[in-house]
């Protein structure tokens, strides 16, 4: 059997509120198989943005494991953690997350120099290209369109070949066209690139591009839609929100 | 980038800079200058130095006339040597229709005039006992006749000569006879250094160049050293400050960009990485503030200089001397204030969780961390062992420098303590204020715990500095006039007036207990010493008590001894103990006495014998009996009990004044700028949730109250955080002082100085939000 490029075994995750205990996560396990394209789905609170920030080392769970490409989170300090992540993952959020301050080509290379590593021209020039903006390299983000701003944030999470690529609601924040042209993509970097991505969404037409669909509620998994269709998602999602 | 969170800090390091700057000038300045009277002198001997000190300021153990007379001779011999001609310095005063003249108290016999270098510009030198040369300014014609004031007191003396600077010669017979010891031998000529200090052997030390220097009079030295204080004092708090005030507006600064230092967590920065970023920050923060503060502080130099001499924190005749070291060693300080100011904020930086990028809001969910606890505590525990250190010390130099540590310490305690009593400060104050402003202004200060801690922070610094600096002073002050007060039993005092001291004249006949200070030497150790009358003195002052012996057998060669003294040198009553006096004579005196603590000095002589081997000694007071009735002599005047008592110490207190005002000023003016500072970028800050309150339908009016009442809120809670911390390192102080003078202290607090303060701080803070809310609130 391949290795996973990324695993969870019983992630359980808890915030304290005060007095309360709320569990985000209630006992998680799956795998996210190289090369495969899952969206993962829920009503508001059901733990999907938790589920994604414990796969990506962004938060720590509090018990159980996460493994990325073959690595056990839980073993690494910050700095060790901060380092597997710059290299072995990318991120894509909703609000895009670039530094105001720097260029669309600064930015996408921005993690690689925290690296140290030295940053070719002709590997930038590549990763323009790939999210199609070339002609954009040295614009700032507040003279780019909402779509442009989150193919750089795309380009970026690339720049570094990650082992997987995460995005939290990638689509939130641009209108039905733009949206569209990000996760054809997304898709095509699968499809062409062997790309590993998880897409954490609440819009079932976006969902419809991914492989499989994960369904979250109450912290809990609780559905795998393999064949996928608006409708069935729709209709799923419909039926998670009432019996909430 | 300057952006307008730095310029609060950046305006600080250059403060602190401009500060240190000068204060080193002025210390790499501090060099004790020649005196006048042996500018022409190229090799000056000086009697041997004091290997231990006593008394403050200590004199040479002088030679007698014989050793005096062999050295002079063995001096003359030695090739080169043109005259060696020793120095008789003694008290003589002019008197000009009735006032002794002011700044001119010492005279010298003839021969020193060549070591100065002073020649006769009309009649002839003294010869006789009575004849004088002086200079031609006091208007006294050659042959017309001048009272002068000796130890002795006043007489009439013909001018025989005139020179042109201010003077006073008298013919050399008269001179040994007025002062019989010599501390110093002037030669003229071209001596060879070698075949001079041959000659001199272990009898004294040999100074040329600007060595000459050290025998500077001991109110040149005891002035700078005051000086020396001021300045340590300032550079040492302005850095202080400084670092407060980096520390406090970098926290605002990081807390401020959490979102952005989150993402970069999030996109692969290292904690160490973020550190980095906000230590390389604050360098080039630093660096810039520095090179611009030395300039400032290379600007202010000289006309600060001036000042301190005007005040006469320093000597007359002091000025800047430029070298290169103190620019140099102040432009490196700027970047180490900003480093360790930020130290703290760049740490809480390198915490800050990538998933910070992710939340929008800016709620701060603890306040205190196990840390800051931790840290605070720490400090809280400092400053309690420094006051504790502080109450038990009869050092009162170490007084001063424990005590204000320990306020430092206190204040770092508060500030860092001080998030955790806000929120109930917060209520209690905002009490009274109901309806829906009140309600905005407590949410938004509990909310933001931290936030609101660290805007008070810089009040809290000025407001317990000030009142600490100047509470201090004055409850020092006011225990010590209280100490002597209880001390005398006498009515009036008679005391100087317009002299250094009381000449004999003024003192025979008053029938009081006067006390007679001179300076004698154990060994190598100048020991401060007084002459008085036993009897006279017993009915004029509270009697401290007798430890061993008796104190009514002081007559002829014998001494009473305080008790330290004792035990110092291991003299017990009915030994011997060997002193030299000011006349350089060696006497075996009878040990009477011990005395208890509260002895007027270490040792306690009849003032005859004092007199006797110190012939320009001067009377330092008169406890009368009963107040005269009629007018005082010359150089006199005679004072109630209580004023004495306040006033002993008047130039004292008004050279600590000034020092008092300049701390103050220094301290006061960052808190100013960091105030300001840190509320403008608090204001800034808050634009969205202003023009929020307006959408919702505040009128501006209510939107700038609200802003208003929340800067009174800061400065509310800082003025009382920084009253309680002044108040606490005071209390140090009282009981320092209460071990001191034996007798109960009352705190003076200082309260024209705390409204003053508070008020400042206020119109500051007001200031700086309310003007900017004006715009953002349209």
């Amino acid at each position: 059997m391949v290795t996973p490029a990324v695993s969870l075994a019983d992630v359980r995750r808890s915030y304290r509120d005060g007095a309360h205990r709320v569990d985000a996560l209630a006992g998680v396990t799956v795998d996210f198989p190289p090369g495969s394209f899952t969206a993962i789905m829920g009503p508001s609170g059901s733990g999907k943005s938790t589920l994604l920030h414990c796969a990506a080392g962004l938060d720590r769970p509090t018990s159980g494991t996460v493994t990325v490409g073959g690595t056990d989170l839980g073993t690494l300090d910050e700095t060790a953690l901060t380092r597997l992540r710059r290299d072995r993952v990318g991120f894509v959020f909703q609000a895009f997350n670039l530094v105001s301050a720097l260029t669309a080509a600064q930015n996408v290379t921005l993690p690689a120099r925290l690296a140290g590593r030295s940053v070719s021209p002709a590997a930038l020039a590549a990763a323009l290209d790939a999210v199609g903006l070339t002609d954009r390299a040295g614009h700032r983000p507040s003279q780019l369109s909402g779509g442009e701003q989150q193919r750089v944030a795309i380009a970026r999470a690339l720049f570094s070949r990650p082992a997987v690529l995460f995005a939290d609601e990638p689509t939130g924040a641009l209108d039905s066209r733009t949206s569209r042209q990000v996760l054809r993509l997304l898709r095509d970097l699968v499809d062409e690139h062997g790309q590993t991505i998880v897409m954490v969404t609440h819009d079932p037409l976006a969902a419809t591009t991914a492989d499989e669909v994960l369904m979250l509620a109450d912290g809990r998994l609780v559905d795998r839609l393999t064949e996928v269709t608006a409708e069935s998602i729709a209709a799923r999602m419909a039926a998670l929100e009432l019996s909430c | 980038m300057l952006t307008r969170e730095r310029l609060g800090a950046l305006v600080s390091v250059l403060l602190g800079v401009a500060v240190v700057t000068v204060s080193l000038l002025l210390l790499g300045s501090h060099v004790p200058r020649v005196p006048e009277r042996f500018v022409a002198a190229g090799v000056v001997v000086r009697s041997p130095a004091p290997d231990d000190v006593a008394s403050t300021f200590p004199q040479t153990r002088p030679w007698s006339p014989e050793e005096t007379s062999a050295l002079v001779n063995r001096l003359a011999a030695v090739s080169g040597v043109v005259t060696a001609v020793p120095d008789r310095d003694f008290y003589g005063q002019p008197v000009i229709a009735g006032r002794p003249v002011p700044d001119q108290v010492r005279g010298q016999g003839w021969a020193g005039a060549a070591l100065a270098g002073h020649r006769l510009t009309a009649g002839s030198p003294p010869v006789g006992e009575r004849d004088v040369v002086v200079g031609r300014a006091l208007g006294v014609p050659v042959g017309g006749r001048l009272t002068v004031l000796t130890a002795a007191g006043p007489a009439s003396w013909t001018v025989s000569g005139l020179v042109d600077p201010p003077a006073l010669y008298v013919a050399d017979p008269t001179a040994a006879r007025l002062a019989p010891g010599v501390r110093a031998i002037g030669l003229l000529g071209r001596p060879d250094i070698g075949a001079v200090t041959a000659a001199v052997g272990t009898a004294g030390t040999v100074l040329t160049g600007p060595a000459r220097g050290a025998l500077e009079p001991r109110a040149d030295a005891r002035t700078r050293w005051i000086g020396l204080q001021v300045l340590t004092a300032m550079a040492a708090l302005s850095a202080f400050a400084g670092v407060f005030v980096v520390a406090s507006t970098f926290a605002f600064v990081v807390n401020q960009r959490r979102r952005q230092f989150g993402l970069l967590r999030a996109v692969g920065a290292t904690p160490r990485q973020v550190r980095r970023l906000v230590h390389r920050e604050a360098l080039a923060v630093g660096a810039a503030a520095s090179a611009a503060g030395v300039l400032l502080g290379a600007l202010a130099a000289v006309p600060l200089a001036r000042v301190l001499v005007d005040a006469g924190l320093e000597p007359a005749g002091f000025t800047v001397r430029w070298q290169v070291w103190p620019p140099l060693a102040a432009f490196a300080a700027g970047p180490v204030v900003a480093l360790l100011g930020s130290a703290v904020a760049a740490r809480r930086a390198g915490r800050i969780p990538p998933l910070a990028a992710l939340r929008e809001a800016a709620v701060e969910t603890r306040p205190m961390t196990r840390a800051r606890w931790a840290t605070g505590l720490a400090v809280a525990a400092a400053a309690g062992a420094a006051g504790l250190a502080t109450a038990t010390t009869d050092d009162v130099r170490g007084m001063a420098t424990t005590s204000l540590l320990g306020a430092m310490a206190l204040i770092v305690a508060a500030t860092l303590l001080g998030p955790a009593v806000l929120p109930a400060l917060v209520r209690a104050l905002l009490w009274p204020l109901r309806g829906v402003t009140g309600t905005l202004v407590r949410e938004n200060a509990l909310t933001a715990v931290r936030r609101t801690a660290s805007t008070a922070a810089p009040v809290l610094l000025t407001v317990s500095f000030a009142v600490f600096i100047t509470g201090n002073v004055q409850t020092t002050a006011g225990a010590y006039a209280a100490a002597r007060d209880a001390a005398v039993r006498a009515p009036a005092v008679l005391v100087p007036d317009g002299t250094p001291g009381l000449a004999d004249a003024a003192v025979t006949g008053t029938g009081g207990a006067a006390l007679l200070p001179t300076e004698v030497h154990v060994d190598r150790v100048a020991v401060p010493a007084v002459g008085l009358e036993p009897a006279a003195y017993r009915a004029a002052v509270r009697d401290p008590g007798t430890a061993a012996g008796s104190p009514a057998a002081l007559a002829g060669d014998t001494v009473a001894l305080s008790r330290s003294t004792a035990q110092r040198f291991g003299w017990r009553p009915g030994g011997v103990a060997p002193v030299t006096f000011a006349d350089g004579r060696r006497v075996a005196l009878r040990v009477v006495a011990v005395l208890e603590d509260g002895a007027p000095a270490g040792l306690v002589l009849p003032r005859d014998t004092v007199r006797a081997h110190d012939p320009s000694a001067l009377t330092s007071a008169v406890f009368l009996p009963e107040r005269p009735a009629g007018a005082s002599a010359i150089g006199a005047r005679v004072v109630d009990a209580a004023s004495w008592a306040r006033q002993a110490d008047a130039e004292e207190d008004r050279l600590v004044w000034i020092f008092t005002v300049l701390l103050v000023g220094v301290s006061a003016g960052y808190g100013a700028v960091a105030v300001a500072g840190t509320l403008l970028m608090a204001t800034a800050r808050r634009a969205a949730d202003l023009r929020q309150l307006r959408l919702v339908g505040a009128t501006r009016r209510q939107v700038l109250l609200t802003v208003a009442t929340e800067s009174v809120l800061v400065v509310a809670v800082g003025a009382l955080l920084g009253g309680v911390v002044a108040w606490l390192a005071l209390q140090g102080s009282m009981g320092a002082l209460r071990e001191q003078a034996g007798a109960p202290v009352a705190l003076v607090v200082p309260w024209p100085v705390v409204s003053a303060v508070v008020a400042a701080c206020l119109l500051l803070a007001l200031a700086a939000t309310v003007l900017p809310a004006r715009s953002l609130a349209r």
